[in-house]
């Protein structure tokens, strides 16, 4: 008798892990998937936060370029440079006296220049007032 | 306990269970039939109306929302924004929320939105109407377009501290939530942009404009040209809202983005047309033409620098200038060119070896009798060499090898430089010209003699100084090139444009002659002693036609000097034409009517300033150093 008392306990014991270990289970399941859904809405508003965000940059960096190419367009240089009175001009031609180097310069390689009557070929110059490359 | 006696009480407990099983059937029933229409209203609903009950339910969560492109920019050839898209909002308004107090808020935006509140008052009113029974109020009514980002963060100001005259803290919740949703609901806003052209006037003609009321639709210019390039392809995404209209993420069903319009980038060089513009607006108020035009080209490629036709506008904002001042004159008007044709019939009688270089002409002193009318020179001269012909520009000495041509000959060599058909530039409104044919009634039997000297044909400005710029390219004549690639929005080559060339118009040799011919017309003997410059030799031909007036030649002149340098290594072609300039400047000293004098120094200063710009090497050397030094003492002048 006391056997068999010993195995019914041990048989009731059995259903009710079996039991507790399938709720947990579903109940584990049940939050996982409410967990699971929570993050796709979390995500999905972080998403979408971020969305915005990216959208307000970008627009933000149209306008920064449209102050750019206003800034940079020669004709507000221009305006900018006479309102301030700057006096900034590029060097007139004859401002400038470019330096010929005798080992690059193949004067065969370069077209004949036609001459003023009262020029002659100049002999290459190393002293300069301004030199800018060609 | 004690049991009811005999058959009556029997019945009287067969009663009660009849009693209670009648209840029970008739409480299974009941139930039975209420499940019964449960489940006849879940069939209707689920099975029977399912689709129409999707639909509404579709129509409350799903949406499908447009995501527009971004047009693509315009940019020079260094990479300089010309035209670019900025963000702006259109403004909407959901009268429905609103109630009567809609003039309040017409009151309220009417200054921000640059519109009278009467106007607005007229917009915002609440309009019902019926549909499927039921009624519908409107909820959706923009109020303005391309309005910009400060201007909506003035109206988000505006309406949050909007006033109705009411103490709101003593209404109840219902009335607070309605005052609160007119305040942060009623006035929203949907994504736009506006086209905006940083350089203002620059390059106008080039660029064009768009129609900012029909999603950016280039109208004019490259905006019209390259308007699918430009525009991009919208994208979509259709996903669901939650009651408050915000999305859903996780149930996004489509997400396809927009792809940005394509960058144009043009061979046009901002610096340059700065230039050319500015040159050629000092060179308008001296002298006060109708118009004036410009086009820098760099002959070795046909690609046009420089493109400028004053007067000109904003196309930021187009209304506020004339009709006449939208047109781009360089390919839209046709003249008769004057003495610049010159260069066809003198290279088509050098190529053909009917003439040479030193051949001289009798000029007539000035008259000239031929097929029944009188040619005249605008100076008297006799006999004259072929260069000279050039060098002086007579119309008597030219019309002479025009006739030795011949007919068929000249026509052909017109129609080889490229008159008389559309060039190919990739603007909208070229005009072909007007060359008529050997064979029609309108070449006449004085045509011989007066086409060399440019009159009897109507050519653009285009036209001629790419004929010009064919000489300068030794005799292949090229097809015009604006547009040097198209872009992907990262700066990626999509198309990559290459230039192209028409067909030979002269020989290498023919080329050489005629620009030693070309050279002789920039100097103190020549017609336009005002375009040589110091440092480069140019070679050039000034042009100054009658305007014709009802059929009759009157006295207004088209006046014109193409130009390029340097000479014997051509890097630039640049012709600057005035329409009807005055005779006497703006200081009121006289200067005359002709190419050489109007239209020479602006050649001089457009030239000067863009060989500077550009760093080309001159080709006339500068004395040397030891000279100028010398030359600097007063010794040196014995």
């Amino acid at each position: 008798m006391a056997r068999n008392r010993k195995n019914e306990s041990n048989l009731r014991v059995a259903p009710i892990l079996l039991t507790v270990f399938l709720c947990t289970i579903l109940a584990g399941l049940g939050v996982g998937y409410v967990w699971y859904k929570n993050q796709i809405d979390v995500l999905g508003r972080q998403i979408k936060a971020r969305e915005t965000r990216l959208a307000e940059l970008q627009r933000d960096n149209r306008m920064r370029r449209e102050q750019l190419a206003t800034l940079c367009s020669p004709v507000a240089l221009d305006a900018r440079v006479k309102k301030l009175n700057l006096g900034l001009e590029p060097p007139a031609l004859g401002q400038i006296v470019r330096l010929i180097d005798a080992p690059d310069y193949d004067r065969s390689a370069q077209p004949q220049p036609q001459l003023a009557p009262q020029a002659r070929p100049a002999p290459p110059v190393k002293v300069a007032l301004a030199a800018r490359k060609n | 306990m004690e049991e009811p006696n005999g058959a009556g009480g029997r019945l009287i407990l067969n009663m009660a269970i009849v009693r209670q099983h009648f209840k029970l059937y008739v409480m299974a029933g009941f139930l039975s039939g209420a499940l019964g229409a449960l489940g006849y209203r879940l069939v209707d609903l689920q099975a029977v109306q399912h689709d129409n009950f999707q639909k509404m339910a579709q129509e409350n969560t799903v949406r499908t929302i447009e995501r527009l492109p971004v047009r693509g920019q315009i940019l020079d050839i260094h990479g300089t924004p010309l035209a670019i898209s900025v963000p702006a909002k259109v403004i909407c308004a959901n009268p429905s929320l609103m109630g009567n107090l809609y003039p309040i808020v017409a009151r309220a935006l009417a200054p921000l939105l640059q519109t009278n509140d009467a106007f607005l008052t007229e917009r915002l009113t609440p309009r019902m109407w019926f549909d499927s029974n039921k009624i519908n109020i409107t909820k959706y009514v923009p109020l303005k377009r391309k309005v910009s980002l400060e201007t909506w963060a003035k109206i988000q100001q505006t309406m949050a501290s909007l006033s109705f005259g009411v103490n709101e803290s003593k209404l109840n919740w219902r009335r607070q939530a309605f005052y609160d949703n007119l305040r942060a609901k009623s006035i929203y806003t949907e994504e736009d942009q506006i086209r905006s052209y940083p350089g203002q006037r620059l390059a106008s003609h080039v660029l064009g404009f768009v129609d900012n009321n029909n999603n950016l639709n280039g109208l004019t210019g490259i905006e019209y040209s390259f308007n699918t390039n430009l525009a991009g392809v919208p994208g979509w995404r259709k996903t669901e809202m939650d009651k408050r209209q915000r999305e859903l993420v996780p149930y996004r069903d489509q997400d396809v983005p927009p792809r940005d319009g394509l960058n144009v980038v043009l061979s046009i060089d901002a610096g340059l047309q700065n230039i050319v513009e500015t040159e050629l607006a000092a060179g308008m108020k001296k002298n006060m033409p109708i118009s004036a035009s410009c086009i820098m080209v760099r002959p070795s490629t046909g690609e046009i620098l420089a493109m400028a036709t004053l007067p000109n506008f904003d196309p930021n904002c187009t209304g506020a200038f004339p009709m006449d001042a939208l047109r781009n004159r360089i390919i839209a008007d046709v003249a008769e060119p004057g003495s610049t044709f010159k260069i066809v019939v003198v290279t088509g009688g050098l190529n053909e070896n009917l003439v040479t270089l030193n051949d001289r002409f009798d000029c007539g002193m000035g008259k000239f009798f031929y097929a029944g009318r009188w040619l005249h020179d605008h100076a008297p001269y006799g006999d004259l060499s072929v260069e000279n012909i050039i060098t002086k520009s007579s119309n008597i000495g030219a019309a002479k090898i025009g006739i030795r041509m011949g007919k068929e000959t000249l026509w052909r060599y017109i129609h080889n430089f490229g008159f008389g058909e559309k060039t190919g530039i990739p603007l909208p409104g070229e005009r072909d010209g007007i060359v008529h044919a050997v064979t029609s009634r309108e070449w006449t039997a004085v045509s011989i003699a007066q086409i060399p000297m440019g009159q009897g044909v109507a050519v653009t400005s285009l036209q001629m100084v790419m004929a010009m710029s064919a000489l300068a390219n030794n005799g292949v004549l090229m097809r015009p090139m604006l547009v040097n690639r198209l872009e992907e929005p990262g700066g990626k080559l999509a198309v990559q444009y290459k230039p192209e060339a028409v067909r030979r118009v002269a020989t290498p040799q023919t080329v050489r002659e005629m620009i030693e011919a070309l050279k002789t017309v920039p100097t103190k003997e020549g017609t336009a002693v005002a375009a040589h410059l110091d440092h480069y030799t140019v070679a050039g031909k000034t042009g100054t036609a009658q305007k014709v007036d009802h059929g009759h030649y009157v006295q207004k002149f088209y006046t014109s000097f193409i130009g390029f340098f340097p000479a014997d290594n051509p890097q630039l072609c640049i012709s600057v034409v005035m329409d009807d300039p005055r005779d006497k400047d703006s200081e009121g000293r006289s200067v005359g009517h002709f190419g050489g004098v109007i239209d020479g120094p602006v050649f001089h200063n457009i030239a000067e300033r863009a060989a500077n710009y550009l760093d080309m090497k001159p080709d006339i050397a500068p004395p040397p150093p030891e000279a100028q030094n010398l030359a600097a003492t007063p010794a040196a002048h014995h």
